[in-house]
């Protein structure tokens, strides 16, 4: 429907929801996401059934959801620009949300590394940690990352320019250069002398590279979401907001990325 | 001690006085840096070469006796989260 036919049956431009399950559905997945990983990290025994299954269940509402969604933005039409307007605003606030998600773990890791505590050796790293060389795996990875935002504005722009196949291929380089991305961190988690376990150091290293990681491949999702919905026309060269705000998204992994890079693999090495 | 003798309190005060290395309140690493350079000083001098004294003397009087006790144990055992040898 367009605007303008929109308007003779609606005198505003938002989008009143209609009832949904999804909500609770997404509230009862999270709870026991939560519920069953604190009790598999405080040794719950059957945690190890609890974790995958809640993890299904999430990803199961945020499928479920994100469908409804997509057929109420691309099929009905309820996303005008005034909902737009709304739905990046909430993208920006999750987007600043996890900014300080990653706040909380480099304050984490310059707490240890700034001042090593006497048990550390009052140095960092640690005695006997065998830190990773910056300038070999991580600053390949970081080139990596810096290539696919060039790849994804490539697509970005090629799509707002009505060029199909330029659109289609950046997103299909940034999608290879994201796994490529994550493939070299598993290497290098599988080659590195230290362990999650190993103090201060690994827990740091861990946490932060690990949430990083995690969040790599959210966004590769994402942005193959994004290419799936080019694909399928629903995405046009004015009207792509969930591919702008996995963009987004994106560019924020990516400067978390640098962070981790210049002060975890080089000042703390 | 009998009644009649008068008990004298002295003020108790650090011989090292103050480092400007370690402005804060937490002396901690005061501590362990003079245990470490006086454990590097004695292994590369000798424990007769009298300058290393300095850094005893400091130790002694800022490290509880428990955490110099527990990084003997930890020398004496080879893992002493630092190498004094360079």
């Amino acid at each position: 429907m367009s605007n303008l036919n929109r308007s003779i049956f609606q005198g505003h431009p938002f989008h009143l929801v209609s009832p949904s399950p999804w909500p609770l559905f997404t509230c009862i997945s999270l709870l026991t996401l939560t519920t069953s990983a604190v009790s598999g990290m405080h040794g719950f025994e059957s945690a190890g059934y609890w974790i995958p299954s809640a993890l299904i269940l999430v990803i199961s509402s945020m499928f479920l959801w994100f469908r409804d969604v997509i057929s109420e933005g691309t099929y009905i039409g309820n996303h005008t620009l005034a909902v737009q307007k709304g739905l990046n605003m909430g993208v920006a606030l999750f987007i600043v949300s996890e900014a300080l998600f990653f706040l909380a773990i480099f304050w984490a890791y310059f707490h240890s590394a700034l001042s090593p505590t006497v048990e550390l050796g009052a140095q960092w790293p640690p005695i006997g940690i065998e830190a990773i060389n910056a300038f070999e795996l991580p600053l390949l990875n970081t080139v990596l990352l810096l290539a696919s935002g060039v790849t994804i504005t490539y697509s970005h722009h090629s799509l707002i320019q009505g060029n199909r196949n330029g659109a289609l291929y950046g997103a299909i380089f940034t999608l290879v250069l994201a796994l490529v991305f994550t493939g070299f961190q598993g290497v290098e988690y599988s080659v590195s002398s230290f362990t999650l376990t190993d103090g201060a150091y690994g827990s740091c290293f861990y946490f932060g590279t690990g949430f990083h990681g995690l969040h790599v491949i959210i966004g590769t999702i994402f942005i193959g979401v994004g290419f799936w919905r080019m694909l399928a026309y629903h995405l046009t060269e004015n009207h792509h907001l969930g591919l702008e705000s996995s963009i987004l998204y994106w560019h924020f992994v990516d400067v978390v990325w640098l962070f981790l890079f210049l002060s975890v693999y080089y000042w703390g090495s | 001690m009998s009644d009649d003798e008068e008990r004298v309190t002295m003020p108790f005060k650090f011989v090292t006085g103050f480092d400007a290395r370690f402005p804060n309140q937490n002396q901690t690493k005061h501590c362990w840096q003079n245990y470490v350079d006086y454990h590097k000083c004695i292994l590369a001098k000798g424990e007769d070469f009298k300058p290393c004294r300095q850094f005893f003397i400091a130790y002694r009087s800022l490290c509880p006796a428990s955490w110099t006790a527990r990084w003997d144990d930890q020398r004496d055992a080879g893992n002493f989260p630092l190498r004094l040898d360079q």
